[in-house]
């Protein structure tokens, strides 16, 4: 095929690109390589001095890893600039960037395909590495030839090689800088100019708020961070140092467990916020595969925490941190696989990565068991803990979280399971969780039980288990004063919940307990010290969550059902959760009138007002509020493609509002004008000031309104547009409306723009026929002679007529200028039935030829003709012609059962302390990086 | 650590117990025929696009109707007491989950697969191109 010269490509944030790409993953090879020879040269010969080998090979490794970094910022780098520029020849830019793309979504465009989430990814680690070359000392060379393998598998998703072996095709990674044209083949790119034809899809609506700016860097900073304990742990054991990396590994893990926790928060608070889920977790499978690894996390620090103690617990941190960090990448290679298919909202989609995910699962799950193997004599054993050691419980508790793990992973996997059933079989047919949520919560729930029982009382022993006989007594006596807190507190707060299912009730009665222990803990055991306050902090937000999660999760009520409409006779109480409002008529619900009053359209957001009003039973107001949900439409306007709910919210409770649903002709612009077409309309007569009149209606016409505003309507230069003023009394109920219709004349076409009565269930337009008879033949006209001079004025019937000066370059509908033209048009300003208007008729004179062209003005008929020019006496002669605008009579269409249009379907629903959710687990993170600060800060005297 | 061991054989036991408790919460999906039988199941299928869809929240904004699919083929009327989903015509295929209830199968969840429709290997033109 012969070869097309394109025009307007930029080919090189490609080629420099591919190079990058390149550059990239050689210089993470050859990192890890140059520090894997360091770490072992030193272990060889134990030298470290400035001119050793190892010192050697560390400088090299560390021109690897910079040489690495800077080509993964370089790529990042271009990759922007082409979405900045919209370059969209490039595939990656065409599939994430539009025209109409704010600036400020610029990045959440670049992190929304899977491409530009390994680079966040990766730059994540590169970052992190740099800390650790800074900070690190003798660990650098272990833990960053760790980190830069990593990255050589990651970068290799971006590879974007194919090589043939055999028959199959083998593909290595997706190049995010790949030109359109290469990534198909489609007759467009047989145009050399195609780059000028393209446009992109850009970015999802729903993804365009602000948590899509924040969240993914947050979330993937802690999938990132969870790799340096694991690195710290195999490092420790590969330079035989089993117990030097349990301090540097604790502050890790700190930083990992509250950067992880705080990303998936954030997820929760925008499902919860700003999508309409109705919640902030739903058990999905992403959500599962972020919550292991953290869960992990959690427990690995708390290991960590024994070993640190009493150097106990070596191996179980060592198997933790790397379960943490091998659980990372399985949720990656779950979630980017396609593996999970239907089963998740929000899995990428399939790229053909899948071998490549699972040799990354694969290559970090062998090297820290084959390194585990080979040291597990150097770690020192020690003899057995003691029943009423803190070390035994906190063992019980990392043990305990890990069993949660295991168990989510295990249900979450089932697609897996399904996947490999089917290579055996292949007539399986796949199983699924029934109920995700009562499945999960079922074991979840006495696991949280049990934890926060542990992380309340397991603070109160001692390390190796030392007590004296008066610290005895005292544990004792403040055991008797929170139980006996618990009871009471207990009572007070089930009158709030009214929690009637038993293992919820355990849960608060737990909680309850942690909050009442941790308190106690705080102030009589720790007299308010701040230095060991973290694990307070933890611990008494991770009590106060759970609480959080009951009263908003198992008492959420919803205000939106109608007490007056009939109950179905459904087992599932949850049934009829949604309510239709009607604009302006308010109805009650729960304790609540509730009013949609009207809605306003800016740019691609439509947003309700709604008004709460709360009243007693005498049907006195409580309280007043407004709820603003929105409708997000898509980027070309012709269909709602999302709902952003609204929510009140006080101290102990949120109320929780979204549109759940509108009337088809209002979600798809395609419905609509269907809808449209499918009625049936009748014609009808009205005069100016006249009426038309049937049994039930009569319909006004008070006048012509010739500039008009409509909603649909978007005026044009050199459009005729009119509205109609039109008065329809409903003679049934003796009510009257006001509409306004409107046809425009646009070229040779006619658009039409109804108005309805939605409580008449009515519509009315104007007939295209009316500019038949609105317009008068030229050759009905009868036009008269009159004669003035400029500056003079005259009067013919009832217009006042002034000559008001000549303009040599006419600007009149119906002239086109020629070279060698002589054109003149008089101003002529006249006044009639109230109205002043100018009209610029042209005298011309083209080759020999003379003649005129006239003006009319629609609104007062007038029409003037400039029809000779004396110039001896300064004479004009003019033609003046009036069409009848009050006798006219304009052809209207009415439909009758028109489904209204003016309603919208809501959801609102009751979340009692919720607060108390973002509090505990706020404050339960917040302690984990107090943790980490108060470590790094007493660096010196710890270490 | 020795009591780690006992520790470690509670917990088997435990996730055993959990595991045989979480026995029933998993299914195969089933189809109309089987759903016969009065238990809540899931049934997978596809939309049947030339029969109607009804909702009007004119009359009632937690009603839903329309016809599917299942895999073998057998097409029935399914009735929601629900606002009807997002995009619910463009679904590519969908599992219901509920009972059959004099002759319509009354569902009361609804899982949709759309086909992505912003990403995907399309390509968008200018318009005034």
């Amino acid at each position: 095929m012969e070869e097309i010269q394109y025009f307007g490509e930029h080919l090189w944030p490609k080629n420099i690109g591919h190079f990058l790409i390149i550059l990239g993953f050689v210089s993470a090879l050859f990192s890890a390589y140059s520090f894997f020879k360091s770490t072992n040269e030193r272990l060889k010969t134990g030298d470290e001095s400035e001119d050793s080998e190892s010192e050697a090979w560390k400088r090299l490794g560390r021109l690897g890893f910079a040489f690495h970094g800077l080509s993964v910022f370089g790529i990042i780098t271009i990759i922007f600039y082409i979405m900045v520029n919209q370059f969209y020849e490039y595939a990656y830019v065409s599939q994430h960037v539009n025209d109409f793309l704010p600036m400020k979504y610029i990045t959440s465009a670049f992190w929304e395909g899977q491409e530009g989430s390994f680079l966040l990814w990766m730059f994540w680690h590169i970052i992190l590495g740099f800390v650790v070359m800074v900070y690190g000392k003798k660990w650098e060379a272990p833990v960053l030839s760790l980190l830069a393998l990593v990255e050589v598998i990651l970068i290799s998703m971006i590879l974007g090689i194919q090589f043939e072996i055999g028959d199959s095709v083998v593909k290595i990674g997706s190049n995010p800088l790949l030109l359109f044209r290469d990534t198909m083949d489609i007759p467009l790119f047989q145009n050399a100019d195609y780059v000028s034809l393209l446009s992109g899809s850009g970015l999802n609506p729903l993804l365009q708020n602000y948590w899509m700016t924040i969240h993914p860097p947050t979330l993937f900073l802690g999938f990132a961070s969870t790799v340096i304990p694991f690195c710290f742990a195999v490092a420790g054991l590969w330079v035989k140092e089993p117990r030097a990396w349990i301090k540097p590994a604790l502050k890790w893990s700190l930083f990992s467990g509250g950067i992880l926790g705080i990303g998936i928060l954030m997820g929760g608070a925008w499902a919860y916020e700003a999508l309409s889920f109705g919640g902030y977790w739903a058990w999905d499978p992403v959500e599962n595969m972020s919550l292991v690894p953290w869960l992990l996390m959690v427990a690995g620090v708390h290991s960590l925490l024994i070993a640190n103690g009493t150097g106990r617990g070596i191996k179980t941190s060592y198997i933790l941190l790397s379960l943490s960090f091998i659980m990372i990448l399985y949720s990656t290679f779950l979630t980017r696989s396609g593996i999970l298919g239907d089963t998740s909202v929000h899995a990428f989609t399939e790229m053909g990565l899948e071998n490549q995910l699972v040799l990354l699962v694969a290559l970090f799950t062998i090297i820290p068991a084959v390194v585990f193997i080979m040291r597990r004599k150097i770690v020192p054993s020690q003899e057995d803990d003691k029943f009423n050691s803190r070390e035994f419980w906190m063992f019980i508790g990392a043990i305990v979280l890990l069993f949660s793990s295991i168990l989510i992973t295990a249900s979450t996997s089932l697609p897996i399971y399904n996947k490999i059933a089917e290579i055996f079989d292949p007539g399986f047919t796949g199983l699924v969780i029934q109920e995700p949520i009562t499945h999960y919560n079922k074991h979840q729930i006495w696991i949280a039980i049990f934890i926060v029982l542990l992380s309340s009382s397991a603070q109160f022993l001692r390390y190796n288990g030392r007590v004296t006989s008066t610290f005895k007594k005292k544990l004792l006596l403040h055991a008797g004063i929170s139980v006996a807190a618990t009871i009471v507190l207990t009572f007070i707060v089930n009158i709030w919940l009214d929690i009637n299912s038993v293992p919820y009730f355990l849960l608060m009665l737990a909680g309850i307990f942690g909050i009442v222990s941790n308190v106690d803990y705080f102030i009589a055991f720790n007299k308010l010290q701040w230095k060991n306050s973290a694990g307070v902090l933890s611990h008494l937000g991770f009590s106060i969550m759970l609480i959080g999660i009951i009263a908003s999760g198992v008492n959420k009520r919803h205000i939106s059902k109608n007490e007056f409409v009939f109950r179905d006779i459904m087992e599932d109480e949850n049934l009829k959760k949604k309510v239709t409002l009607i604009k302006g008529k308010p109805i009650f619900m729960s304790g609540y009138w509730v009013d949609y009053q009207r809605d306003t359209l800016i740019e691609n957001e439509r947003t309700y007002d709604i008004k709460f009003t709360k009243v007693d039973s005498n049907n006195q107001v409580l309280e007043e509020f407004m709820v603003n949900p929105v409708s997000v439409y898509s980027n070309d306007k012709t269909e709602i493609v999302a709902f952003n709910p609204s929510t009140k919210r006080y101290l102990h409770k949120d109320i929780f509002t979204h549109i759940a649903g509108l009337p088809a002709q209002v979600l798809k612009l395609e419905y609509s004008k269907e809808m449209e077409d499918s009625l049936v309309y009748q014609p009808i007569e009205v005069g100016l000031n006249g009426s038309y009149e049937n049994d039930s209606l009569k319909v006004t016409l008070n006048g012509l309104d010739y500039d008009p505003r409509h909603q649909d309507y978007e005026p044009k230069e050199n459009d005729l547009a009119i509205g109609f003023h039109i008065q329809v009394t409903d003679k049934i109920y003796d009510k009257q409306y006001d509409l306004k219709p409107v046809v425009v004349l646009r070229g040779a076409v006619v658009y039409k723009y109804y108005d309805e009565i939605p409580d008449l269930n009515m519509r009315i337009r104007a007939n295209e026929a009316f500019f038949e008879r609105f317009f008068t033949m030229e050759s009905e006209l009868e036009y008269q002679q009159f004669v003035i001079k400029e500056g003079e004025s005259i009067t013919i019937e009832d217009v006042q007529i002034v000559h008001n000066g000549f303009n040599k370059t006419p600007k009149n509908r119906g002239y086109k200028a020629e070279e060698g033209d002589i054109a003149i048009a008089s101003i002529l300003s006249f006044r009639t039935n109230g109205k002043t208007k100018n009209l610029e008729p042209v005298y011309l004179i083209r080759g020999s030829r003379q003649s005129s062209i006239k003006d009319y003005d629609p609104e007062t008929g007038v029409h003037f003709k400039f029809t000779q020019i004396d110039p001896a006496t300064g004479e004009l002669t003019f033609q003046f012609a009036k069409d009848d605008r009050n006798s006219i009579q304009v052809p209207m269409e009415i439909a009758m059962n028109v489904p209204r249009s003016d309603i919208i379907v809501i959801e609102s629903i009751e979340f009692p302390g919720i607060n108390l959710f973002w509090l505990g687990s706020l404050m339960m993170l917040t302690g984990m990086l107090v943790a980490m600060g108060i470590r790094l800060s007493s660096r010196k005297v710890m270490d | 650590m020795k009591k780690a061991y006992i520790i470690g054989i509670i917990m088997i036991i435990a996730g055993i117990g959990f595991l045989i408790s979480s026995a029933s919460d998993v299914s195969t999906y089933a189809n109309f025929k089987e759903a016969k039988g009065n238990s809540t199941v899931k049934i997978a299928g596809f939309l049947v696009k030339n029969k109607p869809i009804v909702y009007d929240p004119n009359v009632d904004a937690n009603l839903m109707t329309f016809f599917m699919e299942d895999k073998d083929g057998e097409i029935m009327k399914v009735t929601y007491h629900d606002s009807k989903p997002q995009d619910f015509e463009m679904s590519e295929s969908l599992v219901v989950t509920g009972k059959i209830r004099e002759g319509e199968f009354v569902a009361s969840d609804i899982l949709l697969k759309c086909p992505s429709k912003y990403k995907d290997q399309e390509f968008m033109l200018r318009e005034n191109g």
